[in-house]
């Protein structure tokens, strides 16, 4: 039987793919912040001794699975695999390296089988907290968004690098918490490396290249074959964000020729001196290969073959890559654009693949003291609703293009003084089409009654000059809204300048409404059972307004 | 009245009812297996029951006990077929049940959607009320209101009611208020409450459970009425025990009440049968796997014990994946359960790799090798294909198969990834054996536990068919197959004691703690269970409890449930309960945490009352360790380590003997189930009937 043929490779890619779980479970289960333990914000992998991806685990946060090779590879131009010795752990949160902020901690640890460098296991986490201002919205540069750490060791030869541990002991506001998720990831990339070894010596394989060359070999020509059926062309779009009061531009151009693509971003607007919200490049292509990974190859879990055919640039200095020290802080609020920038400009060359524009998420974060002297720190995640696709109607509320969770409100209320009064569908918020967007949610909070302090809830609101569009003659879906005691706070023209809301009394109510999904096709062609339906449900008030 | 002689245990699974009659003299047991009639499953009960004691020469009234496992409540949930039902939840959060946890979970695929909510938002209804995070009622609802809303419901045609309010898992006053007033205002409508069913924290999981046991309730009770009906007309005087999913058994009266708990009754019977045949053989760490048509379910016993899990995902609307199913939490024996089975398709993907499962050809059509039209190549196929399988005794000869049509799909499959025929039926074993270690493995792993260290038994259809093969993946060295592999889980109902756990949220700092306040909360869930005992007329004073707190470090998700120490408890206790979380979290983690505090999430209750021992039949030994008197043929059948199709000796289990010697490679054949043996394998035969397999 041949080395790699159909059923030896399912098998031992399979087997990979469960290594990568293995750490995703440790992470889990021993990691402490309600931001990685709850919400799931991180990703495992393993790579080759190239530094190239081969597995990920499945609910991996997509775009840490595609920048996580960049690390590898910076990290072995700064210490060669040959400098290398079994109980190095290599960490940095570089943005420009990494993941695009500095919250994204990689730990990336060499996986020795016989004296050699085999490959890597990679394990990229959301850390609750790296210093720097709380008010993310009014930073000027990178130095403000809190403690940068270049490519270092974390543990040498086992030993662990104090300067490191101190750096984050003196800098981060729950070292503890912080230092025990580091130690999660560091643990979970122990038992990869374990793992890979035991799987070396089961199948009798000297090394992972050749299985690494079989995985990759055939997830490039997966990815070839599909851009070889779409037709050669120049696929364009431009799509708008709120920016920082001034809308931004993200234009984008892929160039379909053969079985490659070429993704140019020229025309983007220039990065900006405030705010959080430039990407660095490599980020940027973290979310182009996610958004053509899920149109071309949802069935290949990623790996570094599927990038081969695809090329990605942007012009220095833009939004889409920027430069040191541009503040990244808040980068979502570009970076989730790209997705429908994508998708809108491949419509008519992957009708039935693409989805309609999105709601996407955000976050409400509180942070103070509570009447007995302790501090909170809570995150309430809101998901925000999803365009349709020529499949049907919107993938209900969630948090696409990232893999996190919601926090229930319970969890929220007993980690912070606040009462939520209301999580709940926005009547016709839908964007209409014959297949509907997912319908926005609103949610509505107070301060608990007899909590002594003024409450801060701190948030970085998007979508609220731009909806998520529809397609193929569907309608926008609705934008974000965020009303103090029934004042509009925010508007297309006038965003919020604070980056946070002050509820001073038990009786002030913050509401937001969160964006909705954009519908596909003419709302004309609506199934009539569909139009009742979601009228009897009240999704819509009356059968125009579906 | 007359001598209790036997005991019955009956297995209501999708496919086949299965029947298990012990002798509780000479610990002897006769089984039997039919159809199942989906639409009246009670006909089919009473009937095989009936047959069964009537071949045995047994009376109804000589049974000491029926015990009844049922995959009733799951297919009413997957196939939707409950009653109609609506929510009545807190002013603003009507749509949680929709939301859920707002989590993608396939990462590539843009039209995943979430699984449809058992009630549509229009029966979810609203009351203005309040209460918050430390139980005080903010709000309390106006009942007349509630009233109003119901009797719109009702006239709606609504059968059955879920409440579920915030915070009620905290302080359970207005929930229950509402109760009373709907209750005596609509006396037939059926009714659960959140801090009834699942008082723990988490709003969405909470009401998912609500909502699920409402909508069974109705179908439970109309059944289990049924059944008590047809057993009581033929003479039977006993109490009917029905398995819930923590791997013990409730009364039938308390099954009404707590239908939700019934859901993994099938799989939990079949862990028990697993533990139960573990101590009969010493066996202290043991993997089962349990493989039907459809899934298969493996679990883990360590020193005997059972291992629980608060929750359970069910119907999953995606190929298996987490996420895509409903939450359900219940105190459930923990297991696994992936898409792996007889009916399993193979099909190639994307890259033209082979993949099996977890798409199912389930009973209609059926594999290819029915013949009832099904085109696509499945496990069964492949295992008929490899010479494993005889199509001329399939369960026992009752069921022809069409090996040429089997061959026919294997051979499309085969074209369109390049490869042999007979390579691809190979690779169907392999790709399905790999799934199911693999899933095995992550299971063991998660525990901190190395596989090689672990003892397998197997049993259902095709358990016994691909657990050699999956032993020598995951490095077990020894297999136990037992008799009847095809109806074990029925055994394990033989051997299932009287239990029920209660559990109330109480989330905080463990240094913090309210001792009590947890008194309150244990005293309540203690005359809970009494009066359980009282209504199935057995006496309190008999009943074992067992208290437990979930612990975990501040922020973490995933908890550890610690017995506690002799109660009461106070805050000396603290200290201790601390040491043995960090020693369970050291052994599970090999880490500790020292500077993070410890949190308590939950307190649990366990009330059990060991069952009778089952005593099987032991066998006098062969004569002979030659087990020539069993051979029944010979033929072909595919080994990857014999380098391809070699023949092979073909046993009659019915006729092997205690100390029967079997060389691989070997097939051994009973009625419901074949075993295979590979060539660097041995079996041999122990008193008890078990195939014991070194796996070389």
């Amino acid at each position: 039987m041949a080395k790699f043929d159909p059923v030896s490779l399912e098998i031992m890619w399979s087997r990979l793919v469960n290594i990568t779980e293995e750490m995703w479970t440790t992470t889990l289960r021993t990691a402490v912040s309600t931001i990685i333990a709850s919400a799931n914000d991180f990703g495992c992998e393993i790579l080759d001794s190239q530094g190239r991806s081969i597995a990920h685990a499945y609910r991996s946060m997509p775009v840490f699975n595609m920048t996580m090779p960049n690390v590898t590879k910076e990290i072995l131009k700064k210490y060669p695999a040959e400098s290398m010795r079994p109980g190095d752990v290599f960490l940095t949160n570089d943005p420009w390296m990494c993941a695009g902020h500095l919250p994204d901690i990689a730990v990336v640890t060499p996986v020795f089988f016989r004296g050699q460098v085999v490959g890597f296991a990679g394990n990229i986490a959301n850390t609750s907290d790296i210093g720097g201002s709380l008010d993310a919205k009014n930073v000027r540069d990178s130095y403000e968004e809190g403690i940068f750490f270049p490519i270092c060791k974390l543990y040498d030869q086992g030993t662990p690098n104090e300067l490191v541990f101190d750096m984050f002991r003196w800098n981060v506001r729950a070292p503890d918490m912080v230092l025990t998720d580091l130690e999660a990831q560091v643990a979970a990339n122990a038992s990869g490396c374990e793992r890979v070894v035991a799987f070396l010596e089961e199948y009798g394989l000297p090394d992972l290249e050749e299985l690494s060359a079989a995985i990759r070999g055939r997830s490039e020509e997966a990815m070839r074959a599909a851009i070889a059926r779409m037709a050669d062309g120049e696929y364009t779009n431009e799509v708008f964000t709120d920016g920082m009061g001034t809308p931004l531009k993200i234009a984008v151009k892929l160039r379909v020729e053969g079985d490659g693509i070429l993704v140019d971003y020229a025309g983007s607007s220039p990065q900006i001196d405030h705010g959080g919200i430039n990407c660095t490049m490599i980020y940027s292509l973290g979310h182009t290969l996610y958004t053509l990974a899920c149109l071309l190859t949802p069935e290949v879990p990623v790996n570094e073959g599927c990038f081969e055919p695809i090329k990605v640039t942007a012009p220095e200095g833009s939004i889409i890559n920027c430069t040191f020290p541009a503040s990244v802080g808040s980068r979502v609020n570009t970076g989730w654009y790209i997705h429908g920038a994508i998708f809108q400009a491949l419509s008519a060359v992957l009708p039935d693949r693409i989805q309609a524009g999105n709601g996407l998420m955000s976050i409400l974060q509180t942070y103070g003291v509570e009447a007995d002297g302790n501090v909170f720190n809570a995150h309430f995640f809101c998901g925000g609703g999803r365009g349709a696709t020529s499949g049907g109607d919107g993938a209900g509320q969630n948090m696409f293009p990232s893999s996190a969770s919601n926090v229930p409100v319970e969890v929220f209320e007993l980690n912070s003084p606040v009462l939520i009064n209301a999580k709940e569908f926005i009547q016709d918020s839908a964007g209409p089409g014959k297949f509907r967007g997912s319908p926005g949610e609103r949610i509505s909070m107070s301060r608990l009654a007899g909590h002594p302090h003024p409450l801060q809830i701190y948030l970085h609101p998007h979508r609220l000059a731009f909806a998520a569009g529809g397609a193929f003659g569907g309608k926008p879906g609705t934008k974000t809204v965020v009303t103090l005691n029934g004042e509009t706070l925010s508007d297309a023209n006038s965003p919020m300048e604070l980056g946070y809301v002050t509820l001073n009394d038990d009786t002030d109510v913050l509401t937001v409404e969160f964006p909705s999904g954009g519908g596909m096709f003419d709302p004309l062609f609506r199934d009539p059972d569909q139009v009742a339906e979601d009228l009897k449900n009240g999704i819509t008030s009356s059968e125009k307004s579906g | 009245m007359e001598e209790n002689t036997h005991t019955l245990s009956i297995d209501i699974g999708g496919t086949f009812t299965d029947f298990t009659l012990l002798d509780l003299a000479s610990g002897q047991f006769t089984i039997h297996k039919l159809l199942t009639n989906t639409l009246e499953p009670d006909k089919t009960l009473i009937e095989g029951a009936t047959e069964l004691l009537a071949r045995s020469g047994v009376g109804f009234s000589n049974l000491s006990v029926i015990i009844h496992s049922t995959t009733l409540v799951t297919n009413a949930i997957i196939e939707r077929k409950g009653s109609r039902t609506a929510l009545l939840t807190t002013l603003g959060f009507r749509d949680v049940l929709e939301m859920g946890r707002e989590q993608i979970y396939h990462m590539y695929d843009l039209q995943a959607r979430p699984a449809e909510p058992i009630v549509p938002r229009y029966l979810r209804r609203e009351i203005k009320e309040r209460t918050t995070r430390d139980g005080t009622v903010l709000h309390a609802p106006d009942l007349e209101e509630a009233t109003g809303i119901v009797e719109d419901l009702v006239a709606d045609g609504v059968e059955s009611l879920a409440v579920s309010l915030l915070h009620s898992y905290r302080n359970p006053e207005s929930e229950q208020a509402l109760k009373s007033a709907i209750a005596s205002r609509f006396p037939t409508l059926s009714i659960s409450i959140s801090s009834d069913v699942a008082p723990v924290i988490n709003e969405f999981e909470r009401t998912s459970t609500t909502v699920a046991d409402c909508y069974v309730k109705p179908a439970v009770s109309r059944y289990l009425t049924q059944v008590e009906g047809h057993l009581s007309e033929a003479g039977y005087q006993g109490k009917l025990l029905v398995m819930h999913s923590a791997g013990g058994v409730m009364d039938s009266e308390k099954a009404r009440q707590h239908p939700v708990r019934l859901i993994e009754s099938g799989p939990a019977a079949g862990a028990l049968a697993a533990r139960f045949y573990g101590s009969l053989l010493d066996q202290n760490a043991l993997i089962s796997l349990d493989m039907g048509g459809t899934t298969a379910k493996t679990c883990v016993i360590d020193g005997g014990g059972l291992s629980l899990s608060n929750s359970i995902e069910v119907a999953r609307v995606h190929r298996f994946l987490k996420g895509s199913g409903l939450p359900i939490v219940i105190p459930v024996v923990d297991l696994v359960e992936i898409g792996a089975g007889g009916g399993s398709i193979a099909w190639t993907d994307q890259m033209r790799l082979l993949k099996v499962g977890p798409r199912s050809a389930g009973a209609d059509p059926g594999p290819a090798c029915y013949g009832k039209g099904g085109e696509e190549p499945t496990v069964t196929d492949s295992d008929l294909a490899l010479g494993y399988l005889d199509p001329d005794y399939f369960l026992g000869g009752r069921m022809k198969l069409d090996r040429k049509a089997g061959l026919r799909a294997i051979a499309t499959l085969a074209d369109a990834v390049g490869m042999e025929d007979h390579q691809v039926a190979a690779g169907i074993h392999e790709v399905v054996n790999e799934n199911m270690a693999a899933s095995a493995r992550i299971h063991i792993i998660e525990r901190n536990k190395d596989p090689r260290n672990y003892s397998m038994i197997a049993f259902g259809g095709a358990g016994p068919s691909h657990a050699c093969g999956v032993a020598r993946i995951l490095g077990v060295k020894k297999v136990i197959v037992p008799l009847a592999a095809g109806v074990t889980s029925t055994v394990g109902c033989l051997a299932a004691p009287i239990s029920f756990e209660e559990v109330r949220s109480l989330p905080g700092l463990l240094e913090d703690t309210d001792w009590a306040a947890v008194d309150r909360l244990f005293s309540e869930m203690e005359d809970s269970g009494a009066a359980m005992l009282r209504e199935a007329g057995l006496p309190p004073e008999s009943m074992e409890l067992v208290r437990s707190a979930d612990l975990r470090l501040v922020g973490q998700i995933h908890e550890l449930n610690v017995t506690l120490p002799d109660w009461p408890l106070s805050g000396a206790n603290v200290s201790h309960l601390e040491d043995r979380f960090h020693e369970l979290y050291q052994s599970l983690y090999s880490r500790k945490n020292l500077n993070i505090p410890v949190q308590v999430q939950n307190w649990r209750l366990l009330v059990r009352i060991p069952q009778r021992e089952v005593k099987l039949q032991e066998q006098s030994p062969a004569a002979d360790a030659d087990p020539k008197i069993a051979l029944k043929g010979r033929r072909k059948a595919y080994f990857k380590e014999s380098g391809g199709f070699v023949d092979c000796a073909v046993y009659d289990r019915y006729r092997l003997r205690a100390g029967h010697h079997i060389e691989g490679p070997a097939i051994i054949e009973e009625r419901e189930s074949t075993a295979v043996i590979g060539p660097n394998d041995a079996a041999e035969v122990d008193s008890f009937s078990n195939l014991v397999i070194d796996i070389g």
